[in-house]
């Protein structure tokens, strides 16, 4: 009896789960109850995905050429820095040399010895 | 393996260290030089590498004439090193100090340009060149004042004549002088050499 009631049961289930083409009139059916054209809106939110790259490819430029112009500005500013340098350098040197030039020729008034 | 890579290391090692050894001929400062910068009161110090050289010289364009005759000069070189200790009262450095300065170029590849003592207070001036086959490899200062010691290290060949463009800078007269009194100490050396060779 039991077995019976599930061989039964078992059979309602197969052929409830059973795949069959669906009716040339469910299309019709779903179009008029707006249910396709749902779908067919998808591709226009889809038509965002082609901004949204745009945004983030102008975003990444943008960051490219910020960091460029960063790395630009940095290495002017070093060398600027070297520039400074150099001349400061020339400069020490320069007075030094100011230096023993008016001790030479305080030498060369006074009479005095140096080697020269 | 590790057999294998480990003379490999050594070898790239032993290539590599040469060519740093090349590419800073700078001297490193000495212990004198910590201990004078430790009393000193005001310390420049300025070392500039031919790699910041070359750094340098890139923003020294031919537009400015100052500019571009001091990039000529620098092209070339292989480092400055300078080092000016102001010192707020006299003493705070001895005549040995000085005289292990100086030592350190009374080698046979350094000349004696100019070398001058005032014996009452002490100041002196030491220039020295660095002269291979009659040009200018390197310039050696030392300027002694009572509260100031100055030390300049040119290396490289050194143009005279782009030494002497740089008269006209604002603060760098002097450099010009310098190189007439290398010029005329190389005609002195040649001359002597003809005359040692006859």
């Amino acid at each position: 009896m039991g077995t019976e009631n599930e061989d039964e049961f078992e059979r309602e289930l197969r052929q409830a789960f059973a795949r069959r083409p669906a009716p040339p009139s469910l299309k019709r059916k779903l179009m008029e109850r707006g249910v396709l054209k749902m779908k067919r809106a998808a591709p226009a939110e889809r038509s965002f995905v082609p901004w949204q790259r745009l945004a983030a490819s102008v975003a990444i430029a943008a960051v490219l050429a910020g960091g460029i112009e960063w790395h630009s500005l940095d290495q002017r500013r070093k060398e600027e820095a070297a520039r400074e340098q150099v001349f400061l350098a020339l400069r020490i040197t320069s007075h030094a040399l100011d230096q023993m030039n008016a001790r030479l020729a305080a030498h060369h008034r006074g009479g005095q010895d140096s080697q020269y | 393996m590790q057999n294998r890579i480990l003379p490999l290391i050594f070898t790239a090692v032993a290539l590599t260290l040469p060519a740093l050894a090349q590419s800073d001929p700078l001297p490193p400062t000495s212990a004198l030089e910590k201990q004078l910068a430790s009393r000193a009161s005001d310390v420049t110090e300025v070392t500039l590498s031919k790699n910041m050289l070359a750094f340098a010289a890139k923003i020294m364009n031919g537009k400015d004439k100052d500019d571009a005759a001091t990039r000529q000069l620098i092209e070339g070189l292989d480092g400055i090193y300078v080092r000016d200790y102001e010192f707020d009262k006299a003493g705070e450095f001895s005549a040995e100090d000085v005289d292990q300065l100086r030592k350190q170029f009374e080698t046979a590849e350094w000349s004696s340009l100019v070398k001058e003592r005032e014996r009452k207070t002490g100041e002196s001036t030491d220039i020295m060149v660095k002269l291979v086959n009659g040009e200018s490899h390197g310039m050696f200062i030392l300027d002694v004042e009572p509260k100031e010691l100055t030390i300049v290290l040119i290396l490289g060949p050194i143009k005279m004549e782009d030494l002497g463009k740089l008269k006209g800078i604002g603060g760098l007269s002097a450099l010009g002088d310098v190189a007439i009194n290398v010029k005329e100490k190389d005609k002195e050396k040649s001359k002597d050499k003809k005359g040692g060779d006859q």
